[in-house]
């Protein structure tokens, strides 16, 4: 087993004949200069050009270079750029892949910089946290979210739905299904059979997480088994989303149920609502994942989204001065708002408030109210978790479709993911 | 002149009146035929009409309506996606337009002259190795372009090319689109070679012969390869995707995927209105280059 | 010497382009590759040397690589044949004396111009969903669909659809073969009486073979290597049950998904070598059906 090191292998065969006839231009001209590389939305990209013409103003003397694309193209792109060993500076993370890129090596520590150009004097601890891999900070938090179940309030209201959304039980959710779909002949809920956020809040009630600490599968066969029928039972009754909607994976966000007057709840992201309530006539509103009687809390409240210091940054000073002004300056604090998730910054937080918006204010004031009742964040997912989720839809997918019983593909699903993770390590 | 049997008469007109029964039966076949033709190319048109037509439709209506109604209608016409979307991203699309026209009118011009010159070379002249290099290039044709692109950025990155137009540029310099190549090949063997003996004995040198009697006679070949060249690139999106990092220099379906978003609020009335608007510089084309494979008929009469 | 340089100087000077670009620009990155193939890597760190582990996992324990390599070929089976008599039946409607002609090869040409985007995915899905408008009409007819898109058993079938839809390329290019064939042929074939069909088998296809052979190659190559659609209708994930796990989705997501860049590598070198076997095979038996004007005699 050797090894190679980059350069050698991979430029150095087809490059050397290129590279000696034309000059290599250099990339970077005289003043200081960093690119700033985030998967976007078109609100998104509007308040992160505006933070960037702010930062520009405080300091002429350092160029930003705003880079975005969307979600999908962003780990392609971000995959060959870090190949080729040519990271924008600063990389918008995200926690399912925070593990594989700083495991791997891509990105810098930022513990060094923090009261030293980082200034996270005003940060909450909880929502810090989640930025840390093997003790080491390597990704700074600059939103919060946690899992929620929208609802469309004018069918609960008019299926006479009495359950407190945020403290309701998986049977409660199950009642308010079958209330809904016969009162206002929409189905009432999407099938989440799929949903692997979802199959991980199920399985932390009963007591384990999606993987373990030392980055084994940590759901038991029991755990997706139960889970797959509760919504079988759902789905016999008639009172979810028809199946062939149910196993197109990975759908745009805009042909979800709810929005197409399908359905009447749903799960997604808690920064997510404002998006929501925009492609909606029917007020949203918020709740919990239902609980498990008596089970343990399965919520847990993340960073939605992450920067990050790679490993390729060129100017590293310019780099945490702009990441400390993202997270502590009134004005561009302001611009950005609440669009990447809830600010960790409780002087910013106090700052927004009086401006929120309806659906903002929907999505505050259920942050507000779950807070004590959500358990510890898990751990960053291990090498192969998109593999690991991509076989649970799969497998699922086959269950939907009545292909598969319950209790086999749960077993398959148990091992195929055991697997995965192994070869991965 | 024989006076003719009243028989012989009979059976003349008879045969004369079966003849234009046939005649009527032939023409009204062919009515039918004509008839049947247009009817099936009608439908036919319909059916690949329909996607388009709903794409206009969607480009008119409010944001909320386009999923949730199959109506090729909109409910009100709005005019909005249109302007609100040519502002719609950070940088205007202006400035995408022309990116992009920059790029594929580079490209279209540096693929008809590079493969052109290396089609003529493949099918017409005589080298040592000719099969070997031919093999070649069909075999960059079998390679699937996402293992070679982390090398392929590499090799840029070491050019220092990155966020530049040189990596989507130089390479349609350079032949590197085989299928074009083997296009103009299959087309340039049809021609037939009594032409460039018969030119040769005129005392022109083979480059002449390229010029004056190859290119000419391979119009149609030559507009094909045109249309493709334009819409492919017009079109493109990985290389984008990766060799471009600013903004500023994003083509037009680099620009459109800004306004969707896996995890928000997306806009897609604009960029449907937006997706619109970028298939006319391409079905302009099209419309133009295509009246050139028509007149090939023209040259080809020649044989 | 001399002879050497006047047999060869033209066929290398038109080359030389080609030849740069393959040289400095092509082969490097595609050597890579290859050596890739050979090693563990994930893009970030160095790549790492493996031998053949690559190759033995996909041939040995692979299932998926297996599923995929089946969808694929089934996909070529289907979509190439139907495609190509598709464009060539459609061209020859065209090919001939309609007024109306260069508005229907327009309209024609459409649906390829709207290619892989996601306005055709979201439109795919409306269509060929349960309650979609496909199953509508069918509805009318008395005939109860399936639920094509979801359904593992009908979705290869929606791909095959779109690319049969998308035959604009190779009409255009069977359109431009068929303008090359002398008029005069057919005029004389008229006087002698010969029939329509006779006039097909005996002048169009000998003379539209180089178009024909070229449409066959290049279709199977890109159906061997069809990605952009079965990417976008199933939103990257080659879903339902892998029913459009075609290969490139398969190599895409095994590179950039789950960052196995060196087997990606390596599952791209083996549809080499089978894109490469049927090339081979097409150029082989071309010996057979295909004549060129020139080198008739």
């Amino acid at each position: 087993m050797s090894k190679f090191t980059r350069r050698t292998v991979l430029a150095g065969m087809g490059a050397a004949a290129a590279a000696t006839a034309l000059p290599a231009i250099p990339a970077i001209a005289a003043d200081r200069s960093i690119r700033h590389f985030w998967w976007g939305n078109p609100n998104r990209d509007e308040r992160t050009f505006k933070v960037i013409d702010i930062f520009q103003q405080h300091h002429p003397e350092i160029a930003v270079s705003g880079e975005t694309v969307g979600w999908g193209d962003y780990w392609t792109k971000m995959a060959t750029q870090t190949a080729g060993r040519n990271m924008a500076d600063l990389v918008q993370m995200d926690y399912s892949l925070l593990f594989e890129y700083s495991r791997r090596g891509a990105l810098r520590t930022l513990d060094e910089h923090i009261g030293n150009g980082l200034d996270l004097s005003n940060f909450d601890k909880g929502p810090l946290s989640g930025g840390y891999v093997d003790g080491k900070l390597y990704a700074l938090n600059i939103g919060s979210n946690s899992q929620v179940m929208p609802y469309n309030t004018r069918l609960l209201e008019e299926a006479g739905v009495t359950a407190d959304p945020i403290t309701w039980t998986r049977d409660d959710y199950a009642a308010a299904c079958e209330a809904i779909t016969s009162k206002t002949g929409v189905k009432g809920s999407d099938d989440l059979s799929l949903v692997t956020e979802n199959q991980e809040v199920w399985a932390r009630q009963n007591g384990r997480g999606f993987y373990n600490e030392d980055g084994t599968l940590g759901f038991t066969v029991e755990d997706v088994s139960t889970y797959w029928d509760y919504w079988a039972k759902l789905r016999e009754a008639d009172l979810v989303r028809s199946k062939d909607k149910t196993v197109i994976l990975d759908a745009p966000f805009a042909e979800g149920g709810m929005i197409k007057g399908e359905t009447a709840m749903s799960m997604m992201w808690s920064n997510q609502i404002v998006g929501l309530q925009a492609l909606m006539q029917d007020p949203v509103g918020a709740g919990m994942v239902p609980h498990k009687a008596d089970g343990k809390p399965g919520q847990f409240i993340k960073p939605s989204m992450f920067m990050s210091l790679t490993r390729d940054a060129k100017d590293v000073e310019a780099a945490i001065m702009y990441m400390s002004d993202w997270v502590n300056d009134p004005e561009s604090t302001a611009i950005l708002g609440l669009e990447r998730g809830i600010p960790a910054n409780p002087n910013v937080r106090a700052a927004l408030e009086p401006n929120f918006t309806p659906p903002e204010k929907v999505s505050v004031d259920y942050f507000n109210a779950i807070q004590d009742k959500v358990g510890a964040l898990p751990l960053p997912a291990p090498k192969g978790h998109n593999e690991v989720r991509d076989a649970y839809m799969r497998i699922g997918t086959d269950v939907v479709l009545g292909n598969k019983g319950v209790a086999e593909a749960a077993e398959e699903f148990v091992q195929t993911a055991s697997d995965i993770l192994e070869r991965a390590k | 002149m024989n006076a003719t049997s009243p028989e012989l008469t009979r059976e003349m007109e008879e045969a004369a009146a079966v003849a234009h029964r046939m005649r009527v039966a032939r023409e009204k076949r062919a009515r039918n035929m004509r008839l049947m033709k247009h009817v099936f190319l009608i439908v036919m048109s319909l059916i690949m009409l329909y996607p388009l037509l709903w794409l206009v439709s969607a480009s008119f209506k409010p944001e909320n309506e386009i999923f949730s109604t199959l109506n090729l209608w909109p409910s009100e016409f709005r005019l909005s996606n249109y302007i609100e979307g040519w502002e719609g991203l950070p940088i205007s699309f202006t400035t995408f337009f022309t990116n992009s026209l920059i790029v594929t009118v580079l490209s279209v011009i540096g693929n008809l002259l590079s493969c052109s010159f290396a089609a003529y070379a493949f099918a017409r002249l005589q080298f040592n190795g000719r099969n070997f290099f031919f093999a070649l290039m069909m075999m960059t044709l079998m390679i699937p372009y996402h293992v070679v692109l982390i090398p392929q950025y590499v090799l840029f990155l070491n050019l220092g090319w990155i966020d530049t137009y040189l990596p989507l540029i130089v390479p349609k310099f350079l032949a590197s689109d085989a299928f074009f190549i083997f296009l103009m090949v299959q087309f340039f063997r049809q021609l037939p070679r009594e032409l460039d003996e018969a030119a040769m004995i005129d005392g022109y040198s083979v480059y002449k012969i390229y010029w004056i009697i190859i290119l000419p006679l391979s119009l149609p070949a030559m507009a094909t390869a045109a249309i493709f060249s334009f819409i492919w690139v017009w079109e493109d999106f990985l290389p984008p995707l990766i060799y471009l990092n600013d903004i500023k220099s994003y083509t037009v379906p680099l620009a459109l995927r800004l306004f969707l978003a896996s995890d928000g609020t997306s806009a897609y009335g604009q960029m449907f209105a937006m997706s619109v608007l970028s298939l006319v510089p391409v079905v302009l084309f099209f419309v133009l280059f295509q009246k050139l494979i028509v007149r090939g008929i023209a040259t080809s009469g020649m044989k | 010497m001399k002879r050497f340089l006047v047999r060869n100087t033209p066929g290398f000077v038109f080359l030389t382009p080609w030849l740069i670009g393959f040289f400095c620009l092509a082969l490097g990155p595609i050597l890579a590759s290859l050596f890739l193939s050979f090693t563990h890597y994930d893009m970030v760190a160095d790549p790492r040397w493996i031998g053949l582990d690559n190759y033995l996992y996909m041939f040995g324990r692979d299932r998926r690589f297996w599923k995929a390599l089946g969808v694929t070929f089934s996909f070529v089976a289907l979509a190439v044949p139907a495609r190509l008599i598709m464009a060539l039946a459609v061209a020859m409607l065209l090919d001939k004396g309609l007024r109306t002609i260069s508005f229907y090869r327009a309209i024609f040409y459409l649906p390829s111009l709207l290619g892989a985007s996601i306005a055709i995915a979201i439109l795919w899905r409306q269509l060929f969903l349960a309650d979609g408008v496909v199953n509508k009409v069918l509805a009318l007819v008395g005939f109860e669909g399936p639920a094509w898109i979801s359904d593992p058993h009908t979705a290869l079938y929606t791909l095959v659809v779109l690319a049969v839809w998308q035959f604009g390329a190779p009409m255009l290019i069977f359109l431009a073969g068929l303008r090359g064939i002398p008029r005069d042929l057919y005029e004389a074939a008229e006087i002698d009486g010969t029939p329509k069909w006779r006039q097909f088998t005996r002048i169009t296809l000998p003379l539209l073979a180089p178009v024909i052979f070229f449409n066959l190659v290049l279709q199977t190559i890109d159906a061997f290597k069809v990605f952009s659609p079965a990417f976008i209708i199933s939103n990257g994930t080659g879903a339902p049950s892998d029913s459009l796990l075609v290969y490139t989705v398969f190599l895409f997501n095994e590179a950039f998904k789950f960052f196995r860049m060196g087997y990606a590598s390596a599952l791209a070198w083996v549809l080499l070598v089978i894109i490469a076997f049927f090339t081979a095979l097409a150029f082989l038996s071309s010996k057979y059906w295909v004549h060129y004007e020139n080198e008739r005699d």
